[in-house]
């Protein structure tokens, strides 16, 4: 895979670097500045690309609104946004525009490099991953989507592991259940949310969006 | 014949309120008469012999300027509903010592009786409103007491000129009499604009009181910084620091090991990574509180945004500003509203709240309803407290309605420049 790695720091953006050629893809540009960030992304079009939140010159939210507007020019352009705090809020600008191909997940996912690789590789496929955490302040938020309301508790915890984004198989090995099961689950509670089997849609993102809006 | 009934009724509570404003207004050169009035008696005698009377006029005057002010603040309350601040300066605490001494703000004392007395001594000598309320029993008179003696004087008049016989006289009566009913009902008046006019605590009086506030505030946030700084350094010495610590020494352990014992040092690792993740969310915590990094990133409306949206209530934002404020305010205005959303969790127990972020003419409006049990209020030292003080440094506002059986209605207010 071609990536583009955008983070301010230095040793970050090397170790990343690193960490990600050893994986045997290939990074074919770095940027350190929300602006680089947007350039590098729009230009270079990589199969994935990591993005920092905050960068310069604010050192605010610099590096997710190049995201944004990154996938507001091209629909779905693969990113995977890392940062040291997440927030429901971010993730939800993420996953408004419901195209798939994207990732928010804490800097220390690093630390367990098969796994960020493995997100990394699915974010790339048009997949999305969601950093447990913010999976789990989901399910401590009061309120939600009336259609949630009406999942079974065993489609409540297939649906917020879709939300992290994992395969049906992966589900299924966390769940210590069959993949047909799975598919099952998956299928009614597709139903349930009124997501139509549509191929131009992604529905597992449809589904992990039905879980973020919560207004 | 309801109209002459209200009428005399007015006539006869003017003419006592009258009688009640003249009597407090000269009553301090009631005093002078009589020390005058001594004198003269006593100018035969000895010319220095007028001088005791004056001493005690003097006296006299300094001793009841300050309740003349307060009987003519009250009366102005009663009548009028016009309340006037009286802006005396509060004492403040007396407090022992660890020497044993007291003290009193100003000076130490070997009782605490002696301290109140030296501080009430001291204080009543650097109030301004002392050279105010002189003024005041000097001005009174002059305008208040002569016009509410009109009715009176009227009265004594008609009383003294009927006594007599002759047509002058008479005629001199029937005139006081007309004057006194006539002016009954208005005379007393005067007292509101005089004691709106003179009684007021003075620009230099509300600049004091500026002073001391701001004194106060001062020492509050001061304190408040330092306790803040202390539990920083805490966590971070008993936290990531020794979280590091421990990183250090498994990773040395585990270069030892990797020849020799490659499983142990494999877990050895894992366990170093694993210490790394906690001191990351330990930290991730800590920078939390000290300024949440969507705040920064993002602004007040975004942040509070977040922050309904990790509330474990159904919160709903109204939002119509897109404001960037200065970073201090917006931080005391975002931990105001998570001290209330925990409010309305913890012990509201509500389950809906809505706030609602708006800019007027002054400055920022942030409103925070529950539909919780209500009956919340300001205890000192609880956290309604803290947050007023927070945004008492911004000369920042907090109302609370809080009925008991709910629901909460919050409102804070903080004056800021547009931006």
């Amino acid at each position: 895979m071609r990536v583009v790695v955008a983070e301010d720091l230095y040793l970050l953006r090397d170790g990343m670097v690193r960490l990600i050629e050893a994986f045997g893809h290939e990074v074919v540009g770095t940027a350190a500045t929300g602006p680089e960030t947007l350039d590098a992304l729009l230009t270079l079009r990589p199969d994935v690309s990591v993005v920092d939140v905050r960068m310069p010159p604010t050192q605010s939210d610099e590096g997710l609104r190049a995201a944004l507007a990154a996938r507001r020019e091209v629909r779905g352009l693969p990113v995977l946004v890392l940062s040291q705090h997440v927030e429901q809020l971010y993730a939800r600008e993420l996953l408004a525009d419901g195209a798939g191909g994207i990732g928010y997940f804490l800097k220390e996912s690093v630390f367990d490099a098969d796994q960020f690789v493995d997100a990394l590789e699915r974010v790339a496929g048009g997949g999305t991953a969601m950093d447990p955490a913010v999976i789990a302040k989901l399910l401590s938020s009061g309120s939600s989507n009336r259609g949630l309301e009406r999942l079974t508790e065993r489609e409540h915890s297939v649906l917020s592991l879709m939300a992290e984004g994992l395969s049906n198989q992966a589900i299924a090995q966390r769940l210590f259940l069959s993949e047909s099961a799975i598919s099952k689950y998956t299928t009614s509670l597709f139903g349930k949310l009124g997501i139509t089997d549509d191929d131009n849609t992604n529905r597992r993102v449809l589904a992990v969006l039905a879980y973020l809006n919560k207004t | 014949m309801r109209q002459v009934l209200s009428w005399v009724r007015r006539a006869c509570v003017g003419f006592v309120r009258a009688c009640a404003v003249a009597a407090v207004a000269l009553l301090v050169p009631a005093v002078w008469a009589a020390a005058v009035a001594l004198w003269i008696w006593w100018w035969d005698a000895h010319l220095w012999s007028g001088i005791g009377p004056l001493i005690w006029a003097c006296v006299g005057t300094l001793a009841l300027a300050r309740p003349v002010c307060r009987m003519f603040r009250a009366l102005v309350a009663r009548w009028t509903g016009t309340v006037i601040p009286a802006g005396y300066r509060q004492p403040g605490p007396v407090v022992r010592m660890s020497t044993g001494y007291w003290w009193n703000g100003y000076s130490y004392e070997r009782t605490r009786r002696d301290a109140l007395m030296d501080q009430k001594l001291r204080m009543w000598w650097r109030d301004p409103a002392v050279w105010r309320d002189l003024r005041f029993t000097a001005i009174a008179p002059l305008t208040a007491g002569v016009v509410a003696s009109v009715p009176p004087a009227g009265v004594v008049a008609a009383v003294l000129g009927f006594s007599q016989p002759g047509l002058p006289a008479r005629l001199v009566g029937a005139l006081g009499l007309v004057v006194a009913v006539a002016g009954a009902p208005y005379a007393w008046r005067i007292a509101e604009p005089v004691a709106v006019r003179f009684l007021r605590p003075s620009s230099t009086m509300a600049l004091a009181d500026r002073v001391d506030e701001l004194t106060a505030q001062r020492a509050d946030t001061t304190v408040a910084q330092a306790a803040e700084i202390r539990r920083i350094e805490r966590d971070l010495h008993d936290g990531a620091q020794a979280r590091l610590v421990a990183l250090g020494l498994s990773l040395a352990t585990a270069e030892k090991l990797m020849e020799t014992d490659p499983d142990q040092a494999r877990a050895l690792m894992r366990q170093a990574r694993d210490g790394a993740a906690t001191s990351l969310a330990e930290l991730r915590e800590l920078v939390r509180g000290i300024t949440p990094p969507v705040l920064n990133e993002r602004g007040l409306v975004d942040a509070v945004r977040a922050l309904a949206l990790d509330s474990p209530l159904d919160v709903t934002v109204d939002d119509g500003v897109q404001l960037r404020l200065d970073p201090p305010i917006e931080s005391a205005v975002y931990f105001g509203v998570a001290e209330l959303l925990t409010n309305a969790a913890k012990h509201a127990h509500a389950s809906t709240v809505r706030i609602s972020l708006a800019r007027d003419d002054t400055g920022l409006v942030v409103d925070v309803e529950d539909d919780g049990r209500g009956g919340a209020d300001v205890r000192a030292g609880g956290g309604l407290d803290g947050l007023r003080r927070r945004l008492a440094v911004f000369d920042g506002t907090v109302e609370i309605t809080s009925p008991s059986g709910g629901p909460t209605h919050v409102r804070m207010m903080v004056p800021c420049a547009s931006s």
